[in-house]
């Protein structure tokens, strides 16, 4: 089972300039999540959200704190979906799904194979990602990281860069994708209607990198938009948002 | 002259002009000149008619028959006057093993030195001034100098190719290296690719266009290289050959042999390097509208089912 554990983690960066002053991104946050959950990060631009990925993913270090991530005691196997689809544009589809595989080459393909089809790409193996829509790209972002059978599924703003509808298809997507095979997923988004569509748990992060709120969603999968309850768990989250930005309005005075 | 005439007054007609005209502009030779092969041919064309108007004018300047007469003479090695019948093939085979051992050796030079510059801040501190230094030295210093140092012979020139082109394919790949796109770094970083199969697969094709500049230079500094390397300091080969015509003053054997020079590098670069760039980037072709519509038929539904399915 899949455990990530954050503890006191701040995150600060070197001041753009001579005169500048460092930039503080993340703040004491401190939580962990364990087992077949879905838990969103949800917060506005700059909240620290990405850098809280980077470091969890290992791509970048924190200042201070701890971030452990473990499968059953040992070093977890992490899989990354990224805002954009970052393919190799050199390299084929099926290519591409190889590059990131540890298994022996004829494997690799079967399980490539298995998880194209799953994004419904399965006729797409030879071609390049310039032949590919936006949304057909991503959907092998997604296919990629779900291939490398990972204990822990990062994805941050997966489905930012694209354009509504498309949006709303690789949402439902990944909700069935997620049921089907309950892996544990970090998933960062500004937009909270996507965050209850597809979340067990919504982490919200405040201005200055700081735990706001930490909910539980319990409705039931699939969630539509149109549900009551699901406007409902929306609306009240936006609420506390608006609280937060309300109380931060008259902090600055 | 009426064909180029002809290209000039239709280039200076407007579009709305000629789609009424039903003249020479709008036929389909008219057509063909405005074209950019038409342009190209148009241009050749203009070179040989100056060329024989100088080449007929003035008797150190020989016309283009009279070196194309050279070049096939030299080519099936015709007689040339009673003396120094034609030895084309004799010098051409001299000349291309020494200038493919060079330029084969620059490239691995080149290509291992431009991916340490381009990878580590050390490297790139400590060999950029001297690589600047080995940009600014001409092939003719170096051809000098291989000739001091190894005297007549194959070495001179080869050594002339290396030490010429291998900076020029090295600044080309460094400038790759860290033009590589750091979103597929960090892909590659959390996803934890090996190191061999990052270089194979993510550096090395990120880096082809500017390796394809690097050896198109490096193949015409080259060249230029084992031809001054062999005009001094070689006793066969297409460089002494040409030097021949040269001390003998017979000025069609030189311009024929300088023609030849030119013919060679368009030939390369048209029969070797192009194919290979097209090859290279076969997959920045157009993208397929025929293969988007089959691919993007793709709903929610049937996604659905196959994950279901698992």
């Amino acid at each position: 089972m899949a455990t990530l554990q954050i503890e006191k983690l701040t995150k600060t960066f070197p001041p753009h300039s001579k005169d500048g002053r460092p930039v503080r991104a993340i703040q004491d946050i401190s939580f962990a999540m364990s087992g077949q959950v879905f838990v969103s990060l949800v917060g506005p631009s700059g909240c620290g959200k990405s850098t809280l990925l980077n470091i969890v993913s290992g791509v970048d270090s924190p200042s201070t704190g701890t971030v452990t991530v473990t499968q059953d005691g040992k070093k977890a196997r992490l899989g990354y979906v990224f805002q954009d689809s970052r393919l190799l544009p050199w390299r084929t589809v099926m290519q591409n799904m190889l590059y990131v595989s540890d298994l022996p080459e004829e494997e690799g393909r079967a399980n490539a194979s298995k998880y194209l089809e799953m994004v419904g790409l399965g006729h797409a193996h030879d071609m390049y990602p310039g032949q590919l829509s936006g949304g057909m790209q991503q959907r092998v972002g997604i296919a990629r990281a779900f291939s490398v059978s990972p204990d822990l599924l990062l994805m941050d703003e997966p489905f930012s860069h694209l354009d509504a509808i498309t949006a709303r298809s690789l949402r439902e997507e990944l909700q069935v994708m997620w049921n089907a095979t309950k892996k544990t997923v970090l998933f960062v988004t500004h937009d909270v209607m996507e965050a209850v569509q597809l979340s067990n748990r919504i982490i919200t992060l405040a201005h200055g990198g700081t735990v706001f709120d930490d909910t539980t969603i319990e409705l039931p999968f699939p969630r539509k938009a149109s549900d009551p309850e699901f406007a409902a768990q929306q609306a009240e989250i936006l609420g506390r948002f608006e609280t937060m930005e309300l109380e931060r309005t008259a902090a600055k005075g | 002259m009426a064909i180029p005439l002809a290209y000039l007054g239709a280039g200076r007609m407007s579009a709305a002009t000629m789609s009424r005209q039903p003249g020479f502009a709008n036929s389909s030779i008219g057509r063909a000149l405005r074209s950019s092969w038409g342009a190209r041919v148009t241009s050749y064309f203009a070179f040989v008619v100056a060329w024989q108007i100088v080449g007929a004018s003035f008797f150190r300047v020989p016309t283009p028959w009279e070196t194309l007469d050279f070049i096939w003479r030299e080519v099936s090695g015709g007689d040339h006057g009673g003396v120094r019948p034609g030895q084309f093939w004799e010098h051409f085979s001299a000349t291309v093993p020494r200038f493919a051992i060079g330029i084969s050796v620059a490239f691995v030079i080149g290509v291992v030195v431009g991916l340490l510059i381009g990878s580590f801040s050390f490297v790139r501190a400590l060999l950029s001034d001297v690589l600047l230094v080995f940009l600014a030295l001409p092939a003719i210093i170096w051809a000098f100098l291989t000739v001091m140092w190894f005297g007549l012979g194959w070495e001179a020139p080869v050594y002339t190719v290396i030490l010429s082109a291998a900076p020029f394919v090295a600044v080309n790949v460094a400038q790759g290296v860290r033009a590589v796109s750091p979103e597929l770094r960090r892909m590659s970083d959390a996803f934890g690719v090996p190191r061999n199969r990052r270089i194979r697969s993510m550096l090395l094709p990120a880096i082809t266009g500017y390796l394809f500049t690097g050896l198109r230079f490096a193949v015409i500094i080259g060249w230029n290289a084992v031809l001054l390397a062999e005009w001094f300091g070689a006793v066969d080969g297409v460089g002494w050959r040409a030097r021949l015509w040269y001390d003998a003053a017979r000025y069609k054997g030189f311009v024929g042999w300088a023609i030849i020079f030119i013919v060679f590098i368009f030939l390369l670069d048209g029969l070797v390097l192009s194919p290979l760039q097209r090859r290279a980037f076969r997959w920045r072709a157009s993208p397929s509208s025929d293969l988007k519509a089959e691919v993007g038929a793709v709903d929610t539904e049937s996604f659905t089912n196959t994950a279901i399915g698992l």
